[in-house]
């Protein structure tokens, strides 16, 4: 098969990463982006999460079943080693006002700008780090 | 293009993976689940469960950026699987909060989201590149062309054709035979490990809140109970 006809990505969907506290982080998430909660996969509850000891709480943007799980393994330890940060792109200039408010109410250390010096600009950026030091880059840009 | 020599600790064994097919079996959901089930602690984990009916702040996702050990191989890599864009790869920049550290970033983009998967080699102070861990993450998707079930079995078909292996997949996160692994989001999906055992999901079709409205209006979980 050559390069043309192979079927493409058209973009990035959602994403699935480890925490320690699922509830410490469940709270994080709602409070910052008012994230919704849509399923929760426990290993009593899913063959599958009981086979890889796992236990994943989905949250949706509010469009999707859901975009961000948080993810809780019951024996492995997470670290920060294998993501340097992903970014979140809020609706619109009133939503990106809201959510660094909220930072600030939340006691979040703020940094200025993106995340990563060669980035291209948008409009406005600033990153917070979650509770398990993951950097959460939030961005203003127009609508896909 | 093979896989480093160091495999993250989630990265299931090739045993386990010969049981991962078995979940499309509801017999072998029921087994697995035997125990909690006779002990009474199973519980739905069905998205009907849970109410979601507000927007939240947040758009969508707009970029990430993943650690990994040779921009060259994995960049061949999402380009070959994913059908990836290269954007750009940039000098090397200072480590935005790893004092003395460095990095260089591949900007990656699919059909219709610019730049939004990173790859970043990370210079340690002495000059070398560290190795992923692999444990920030359990995977992130990226979705297929088309959308539906049936450009996800054929992008699925086009990998094993290709010789990449799927570790997991192609299923439905639904417990609908014969796809159906008794998982949620109603999204078809294949997974495959990248050169540094990052597992990437390709995925389309996923349910969205529009079908819990159309099903359920604005009922939560338990006025539905």
């Amino acid at each position: 098969m050559n390069a043309q006809t192979r079927i493409p990505v058209t973009n990035l969907q959602h994403h699935v990463f480890y925490v320690t506290d699922l509830e410490r982080s469940k709270a994080f998430y709602i409070k910052l982006f008012d994230l919704q909660f849509s399923a929760l996969n426990h290993p009593d509850s899913s063959a599958a999460m009981r086979l890889s000891q796992q236990e994943m709480h989905f949250f949706s943007f509010g469009f999707h079943h859901h975009d961000i799980c948080l993810v809780k393994h019951h024996k492995l330890k997470m670290d920060n080693n294998s993501m340097l940060h992903f970014a979140l792109t809020v609706k619109d200039a009133k939503a990106f006002d809201e959510v660094r408010s909220r930072a600030r109410d939340m006691g979040l250390s703020i940094r200025e700008g993106r995340m990563l010096a060669s980035a291209r600009p948008v409009s406005r950026a600033f990153c917070v780090r979650d509770p398990d030091k993951h950097w959460i880059e939030i961005i203003e840009e127009p609508s896909r | 293009m093979s896989n480093t020599a160091f495999v993250p600790p989630n990265v299931l064994p090739p045993f386990k993976l010969r049981f991962a097919g078995l979940l499309k079996r509801k017999w072998f959901r029921e087994t697995v689940l035997l125990w909690p089930t006779l002990t009474k602690r199973r519980f739905s984990n069905k998205t009907e469960d849970y109410g979601v009916f507000k927007p939240s702040l947040v758009s969508h996702i707009g970029q990430l950026s993943i650690y990994v050990r040779d921009i060259a191989r994995s960049r061949a890599w999402y380009e070959r699987v994913a059908g990836m864009i290269h954007s750009r790869t940039c000098e090397l920049e200072p480590h935005p909060f790893k004092e003395g550290w460095c990095i260089r970033c591949c900007y990656m983009s699919a059909n219709e989201h610019e730049e939004c998967l990173v790859l970043i080699e990370e210079y340690d102070p002495s000059g070398r590149i560290t190795v992923p861990s692999g444990m920030s993450f359990f995977h992130f998707a990226l979705e297929v062309k088309g959308n539906q079930l049936e450009d996800v079995l054929a992008f699925a078909k086009q990998q094993q054709a290709d010789g990449f292996q799927l570790n997991y997949g192609p299923v439905r996160h639904n417990s609908e035979p014969p796809l159906g692994d008794g998982e949620t989001g109603g999204n078809v999906a294949c997974y495959l490990y990248d050169p540094d055992w990052h597992n990437v999901e390709f995925c389309g079709a996923m349910d969205t809140i529009e079908n819990y409205r159309a099903r359920y209006g604005d009922l939560k979980g338990k006025d539905r109970a």
